[in-house]
């Protein structure tokens, strides 16, 4: 039997399901592999009979931790889609400052919002704060390739081969002109691939979308930085884009 | 040397003759054009594109010759097992290669076309024609002059030299002479001219700004004497493991391979791209072991597989001295130049020749070596929670002709390959047999598939067990876990009744984790009845309930119950396989005994990846555990510091 997979949507743009949406005349392909059986985005039926969860957006609010877990009771598998959903993404920008300032800053002194479910919200959190992640789509958005591979993996009941290298290796593949050479500042050296090097490649410096590796420490790149006289501030404030809250070249293991 | 003349073209007759190559069709032509502020080998459209006055490309053109991706072979999964071999494309030409770039393309003949002929590489090699250029105005970080790889006499089919206002063409080639002959308007070269190019060719080594100050034939003996050297950790403590420097680098070709499928399941095809020894997960095995886990040991790794492993295995520094790691390499501390002169002062006594086996593999040199074998799943039998003993028969009716402890590549298609070792004993039926753990997604397929099903095999690859010497000696086998696998293959085979009387009394001793691994319990108790054998099993620990008659402690508590009387130490061949760990407390034993480094057979584990001496994955300091193993001489191996980790 076909495995059956559900899509949910959590804080986000839904421009990752759009991202399968984009498959074009593939999703034929992947319909004849998979039961998809709720996408809000393109049909209007839904099942809970799912084996396969693949949840987009980050974590905001005590309701969504709650249906995030009932998700995770009901199925088998869930894969965490897309940089939100990964790593909290751009949502975790608003970790900076506490729920009741952003409150404040978006919605003013109205008491509509008090007691109101909608509005209650927490600091912002990964699917993988709340709930065991099996797999990862990285990236914002994630890419058609590697979109592919994980489910085509996930339907032959195998693990997915996703890179624990830098953006660089493919980057250099690519021969792109580096951007350290031109001066520009660029991600790539601390981010993890998968990506093909998309932003390099089309002259834009990588931005961290797809997670920060462990390694190499701040010294490391501290070093680096200096030679290409960039600072260390501005690599932070740089990587706060998709990576808020994480320990920017430091030792977190 | 190639038949070698010398002929003048014009620039404009160049450009006339670039045009000419491009227009008509028949080839692929590439060159060297601008990319922002730097260069690439890539396609041309027309001859103002061509920039021959380069310093240096991002990539080499390795890229031509072993693809960043390159596609192996397709296969439809809707079919038992249906896979087709790419093919190469054009013919293409290349214009502008620096004569190092050239000298590189020289030594990855030797790498692609030893052993085990890599035909995609051969492939595109003979497809190609190379049209070199001498270099005008070197890289600042280029070191190629005192690299002696400034300037050459082979490789290339065409070279060109700058000459005042037209360029000298050096014929190094029929190929090259016919595509002058077809394509250029040339003329004789004037004696003038040929002095000219030589005064040319003469002063390029005084362009350079960098220079080595160790010489290149010291880079092993250099390197051996630093082996332990602190610069390594000192120097990696900045590495970003990046493995930019050995993707920029024209003589790094290790690659990796993996299995893409559509997303509808039908097809599949096998890719190989370019992997790097700086990466982490470069040796990482099935079980997720890393055995160069360190960053400064991989640092390490690469400037000793340049300047000392290959130089022991193929006579030349697998270094050309171009500099394109020191500029993609941002802590800057990829340089190689950079780094042999912080050993300028080091005698070159070490001895380099410790890293280094010399032995080739039993290996037959023909036939395609990437696409696997179709074969048959005939049986499968479950022997413990973890290990399923497969019954494989070749689908050619061909025995698969291999020496115990000779070792497979598995393939499921739309998954990958995996290395396992053969446990039956050779024989001249297409049936042998494979013992495999459930640790990856190839092993994980495997145990998902069921007796009729279609498997993919490739070898059997490397050395197995030398048999001729063990004859009229006594056998003692110390196996540890899941190292019964291969070491079942010999013991069946010396157990057969026309071999038995070749050897005198055998001793196995078994020990594993705890009753429920144990492998071949029946198979372990018949060969301990047959005369003058003796089987000694031993668990580490039997947990309580659980009913086991033989003994219990670790496997070097079995070597006192062995007579020495008997056992004439000097006529005691000993086979020693099993999980890492094992090795230095057995072999601490045997020495005991008094048996002799040269005696004692270990067989190896590693992250056999193309079976063949390419992939880089299973090298172990200077040798490939693929190629020159798995079953090493316990002596040549004893001293590599990679070898028992």
């Amino acid at each position: 039997m076909k495995p059956r997979v559900a899509f949910f949507d959590f804080s986000s743009c839904e421009g990752c399901q759009l991202q399968i949406a984009n498959l074009e005349e593939e999703l034929v392909d992947l319909i004849e592999i998979v039961d998809v059986v709720s996408f809000r985005e393109v049909m209007k039926e839904h099942s809970d009979e799912y084996d396969i969860a693949i949840v987009e957006g980050s974590i905001m609010r005590p309701m969504d931790e709650k249906r995030l877990k009932k998700i995770r009771s009901r199925c088998k598998v869930l894969v965490a889609f897309g940089a939100c959903a990964a790593i909290g993404g751009v949502n975790k920008i608003r970790n900076q400052w506490s729920p009741e300032k952003v409150k404040k800053m978006v919605y003013g002194d109205s008491s509509e919002i008090e007691d109101n479910d909608y509005f209650d919200v927490f600091q912002t959190k990964a699917v993988d704060e709340v709930v065991n992640v099996d797999f990862y789509i990285r990236g914002c958005p994630p890419v058609k390739s590697e979109i592919k591979k994980v489910i085509t993996a996930l339907s032959m009941g195998k693990k997915p081969d996703i890179p624990n290298y830098p953006v660089c290796v493919e980057c250099k593949k690519k021969e792109n002109e580096c951007l350290f050479e031109k001066d520009e500042f660029c991600l790539g050296p601390i981010t993890r691939a998968g990506c093909d090097a998309i932003c390099p490649t089309h002259g834009s410096a990588c931005e961290g979308c797809r997670g920060l590796l462990k390694k190499p420490d701040i010294e490391c790149i501290s070093d680096v930085l200096k030679r290409y006289d960039l600072t260390y501030e501005e690599l932070k404030r740089r990587a706060t884009i998709y990576n808020y809250g994480e320990k920017v070249g430091e030792k977190n293991e | 040397m190639m038949v070698e003349k010398v002929r003048t073209i014009s620039k404009k007759d160049l450009d006339a003759f670039v045009d000419d190559l491009i227009q008509s069709d028949k080839f692929e032509v590439v060159g060297v054009k601008s990319k922002g502020k730097s260069y690439v080998f890539d396609d041309l459209e027309n001859s103002e594109e061509l920039e021959l006055e380069y310093d240096t490309t991002i990539l080499p053109p390795k890229k031509y010759f072993l693809p960043p991706y390159e596609n192996m072979m397709n296969y439809d999964l809707k079919k038992p097992f249906n896979v087709e071999e790419s093919n190469g494309g054009k013919p293409r030409v290349i214009i502008g290669m620096h004569p190092y770039d050239i000298i590189a393309i020289e030594q990855m003949d030797k790498v692609y076309q030893d052993v085990k002929e890599d035909d995609f590489y051969t492939r595109r090699r003979k497809n190609t024609i190379i049209i070199g250029v001498d270099i005008e105005k070197p890289f600042s970080r280029c070191f190629a002059g005192s690299m002696g790889t400034h300037t050459t006499d082979s490789g290339f089919d065409l070279m060109l030299t700058k000459i005042g206002r037209k360029y000298g063409v050096t014929v190094g080639s029929k190929k090259g002479r016919k595509l002058l002959h077809n394509f250029a308007k040339t003329k004789k070269a004037k004696e003038s001219d040929v002095k000219k190019i030589a005064k040319k060719r003469d002063k390029v080594k005084d362009k350079f700004e960098c220079e080595v100050e160790v010489d290149k034939e010291d880079w092993p003996s250099v390197l051996a004497a630093r082996y332990e050297d602190e610069l390594w950790g000192k120097k990696s403590e900045k590495c970003l493991e990046c493995s930019s420097c050995t993707m920029v680098c024209p003589t790094c070709y290790c690659y990796d391979v993996e299995d893409k499928v559509s997303l509808d399941l039908k097809d599949g095809s096998r890719v190989r791209t370019w992997d790097g020894c700086l990466l982490k997960d470069f040796t990482k095995v099935a079980g997720d072991e890393i055995f160069r886990e360190d960053v400064e040991e991989r640092y390490r790794h690469r400037f000793f597989r340049k300047g000392c492993y290959l130089p022991m295995r193929y006579g030349f520094v697998a270094c050309v001295g171009c500099g394109r790691c020191a500029r993609a390499c941002l802590p800057d501390i990829a340089d190689p130049c950079e780094l042999l002169n912080n050993f300028s002062d080091v005698d070159p006594t070490g001895d380099a020749s410790k890293y280094f086996i010399d032995r080739s593999a039993k290996m037959e040199d023909e036939g395609v070596i990437h696409v696997p074998h179709s074969a048959t799943i005939k049986s499968m039998q479950k022997l413990t929670e973890n290990e399923t003993l497969f019954e494989i028969e070749m689908d050619d009716g061909e025995p698969l002709g291999h020496d115990p402890g000779q070792f497979v590549e598995v393939s499921v298609l739309g998954v990958g390959e995996a290395p396992i070792s053969v446990s039956s004993p050779p024989d001249d039926s297409p049936i042998f047999e494979l013992v495999i753990r459930r640790v990856g997604n190839v092993t994980g397929a495997l145990f998902s598939k069921k007796p009729g099903d279609k498997v993919g095999i490739r070898g059997p690859f490397g050395n197995g067990f030398p048999l001729e010497e063990m004859e009229k000696k006594h056998l003692l086998f110390a196996c540890g876990g899941i190292g019964m696998i291969p070491a079942r293959s010999l013991i069946k085979h010396v157990l057969q009744e026309d071999y038995r009387k070749k050897f005198k009394d055998i001793t196995i001793l078994y020990g594993c984790k705890q009753p429920c691994e144990v492998l071949f319990m029946d198979e372990v108790k018949q060969w301990g009845e047959v005369p003058d054998v003796r089987c000694e099993l031993t668990v580490d620990k039997c947990p309580e309930g659980v009913c086991w008659e033989e003994g219990e402690g670790l496997i070097t508590d079995l070597f006192p119950k062995i007579k020495l009387d008997k056992y004439d130490s000097k006529n005691t061949v000993a086979i020693v396989v099993g999980p890492p760990v094992m090795y230095k407390f057995v072999i601490q034993c045997l020495k005991t005994l008094e048996i002799p480094e040269e005696n004692i057979w270990v067989s190896l584990e590693r992250r056999m990846k193309c079976g063949v001496g390419k992939c880089g994955h299973c090298q172990i300091n200077g040798v490939y555990v693929c190629k020159e193993g798995p079953v090493f001489n316990y002596k040549d191996v004893k001293d590599l510091p990679e070898a028992f980790r």
